[in-house]
């Protein structure tokens, strides 16, 4: 079983890998496009990165929903309990 | 501005064009002469997409293509000019630009005297603008006043040369609240700092300007900001479709010069005692480049007519671009040796032609945007059986790419963002349904082009409609690459 925080770490360093920011530098509050300059085709990148990362399956209208750092620590959660 | 007005004011520049532009003589000296760009201005080229109340003709985004074709059908590069002033280098201003800034520039920008010019491209930013590293920071001018100082470089930037206002994006962390956010910003070669690099030399275009712009310390004030400052990328999509659909017009211009010249030549060169246009295989690819000249009609005036300017912008740059280069190159097949020498002005068309495939965003980059826009949760699209048998072999086509893209994303899910040969696919397709269901809407009056252009489309997409593969990403590193037909090392 996997802890929140080593999930939220995962999460971060992918954040992070895409985007150049350090993972501590990555705010719950961040959105993806201004505050982490990912534009929608990167947004979508980012999301198919965290499917792959943790083995799940991610619907494309859940994925388009996400515009912010919560909104894909939310979205890890559910899918990764 | 009605239909009337329109081709009255596109004759005007038409008449003028004849007598004013020779486009061999502006390739050669890598110049357009200062008295076509001060006739054009005195004809209202310049203001045309301008609002009138700052001096313009008030003229839409489909009348701004309908003179950027015209010029095009005379020379690519007098076309390129005015067209980048007309779309990419002033749309950002109108559409977002404050009252103050609007006041400032465009009365000179709608007279010809000021021509703007647009800079996105970086050595390290050309098709990915989210890398781009031109900064622009926020600084205490004085006290009580913040200006903003800007340093990097732009390159490929069309009227750099010349130009005495830009639009350019830039990183502005911090600005608007967004911290890594991006703004369109105002400048001008007056403000300190600005140096304009040489003129670049080019495969084609050569009579347009296009040089590097380089900003040391350039400091402006904070007005300068066009729209919301750090959502100059949500801007900056709005502004890239203006440009991308006036490229697009551009490219129906050339090819229309190229067809005409096709078409003369064909119906007087004799060869084995009859005309060429006796021979069946050239009446063949004569009908096919008037089918495909009327689908970058068609699907230009869908873009420009509908609500959907990103999506359709993409599939008529990529279309018509392409589309451009094919009909250009066969135009010069059927000339023969003739076409090779610079007279027949084909070889100075196809030269013309090739960036097109390039600028503007590269096609094959345009591609998986377009296939990754499909995939995503978006609008149905509007059947069109009721226009009849074309109408109906457009639906079929369309359900056909509706039942590739739906197969793609249940196997893939949110993945298929990283398989970029299959969306690559998905965006192939998706300009030929595009282009078809435009050449469908316009047919009423003619479907023996429109029949032409369904069975060209049918032929190009077969296999782009066969089974996909299950993923075709390059495994990095030692591993083998998977390619359909097996595993190549």
């Amino acid at each position: 079983m996997m802890t929140p925080d080593i999930q939220e770490s995962r999460v971060r360093r992918i954040l992070s890998d895409l985007t150049n920011v350090p993972p501590t530098e990555i705010k719950a509050g961040d959105r993806l496009r201004e505050d982490l300059g990912l534009d929608s085709v990167g947004s979508m990148e980012l999301l198919s990165m965290l499917a792959e990362e943790f083995d799940i399956d991610v619907e494309m209208e859940e994925a388009a929903a996400v515009s912010d750092v919560a909104g894909l620590m939310a979205l890890a959660r559910r899918h990764i309990a | 501005m009605n239909s009337a007005v329109i081709a009255e004011f596109c004759e005007g520049i038409d008449r003028f064009a004849r007598k004013k532009i020779n486009a061999r003589a502006i390739d050669r000296a890598h110049a357009i002469p200062s008295g076509v760009l001060s006739g054009l201005a005195e004809l209202g080229v310049f203001g045309a997409s301008i609002p009138e109340e700052f001096g313009g003709a008030g003229l839409d985004l489909a009348d701004a293509c309908a003179v950027v074709t015209t010029l095009a059908r005379h020379d690519r590069s007098v076309a390129t000019t005015v067209g980048l002033h007309l779309g990419l280098g002033r749309r950002g201003l109108v559409a977002y630009g404050s009252a103050a800034l609007k006041e400032r520039w465009l009365p000179a920008i709608a007279a010809g005297e000021c021509l703007a010019a647009f800079a996105t491209t970086e050595a390290g930013a050309g098709s990915d603008l989210a890398a781009i590293r031109t900064r622009g920071v926020e600084v205490a001018e004085t006290a009580e006043t913040p200006a903003l100082q800007v340093d990097g470089e732009k390159i490929f930037v069309t009227n750099g040369g010349f130009a005495k206002v830009y639009t350019i994006t830039a990183s502005t962390p911090g600005l608007g609240g967004a911290r890594r956010g991006h703004s369109l910003l105002l400048l001008s070669p007056n403000d300190g700092g600005v140096t304009v690099g040489p003129e670049e030399e080019k495969l084609g275009l050569r009579g347009s300007s296009t040089t590097t712009l380089h900003f040391d310390g350039t400091r402006v004030p904070m007005d300068r900001v066009i729209g919301v400052a750090g959502e100059g990328m949500s801007q900056l999509q709005h502004v890239l479709a203006w440009g991308r659909t006036v490229m697009a017009a551009g490219c129906i211009g050339s090819a229309s010069a190229a067809f005409a010249a096709a078409k003369g030549h064909v119906a007087t060169r004799v060869q084995f005692g009859r005309t060429l246009d006796a021979f069946e295989v050239v009446r063949e690819q004569v009908a096919d480049m008037a089918a495909t000249l009327y689908a970058m009609e068609a699907l230009v005036g869908s873009a420009t007519s509908g609500d959907r300017l990103l999506a359709q912008s993409i599939a008529a740059k990529v279309f018509c671009s392409e589309a451009n280069w094919e009909i250009v190159d066969t135009a010069l097949q059927l000339h023969g040796g003739s076409g090779y020498i610079e007279e027949t002005g084909l070889a100075l068309l196809l030269r013309d032609a090739r960036v097109t495939r390039i600028f503007e965003g590269a096609n094959d980059v345009l591609r998986v945007h377009l296939g990754m826009i499909e995939v995503a949760p978006a609008a149905s699209r509007q059947p069109l059986s009721a226009l009849g048998p074309l109408g109906r072999a457009a639906d079929d086509f369309a359900m056909r790419v509706a039942a590739l893209r739906d197969d793609l994303v249940a196997r893939h899910g949110v993945r298929i963002a990283r398989e970029q040969r299959l969306l690559h696919r998905v965006g192939q397709l998706v300009v030929l349904r595009e282009a078809t269901d435009a050449v469908v809407a316009r047919a009423h009056a003619d479907g023996t082009l429109a029949a032409r252009w369904l069975a060209l489309a049918k032929a190009r997409s077969l296999s782009l409609l066969a089974e996909p593969n299950q993923s075709t990403r390059v495994v990095t590193g030692a591993a083998p690459v998977a390619h359909p037909e097996g595993v190549h090392a």
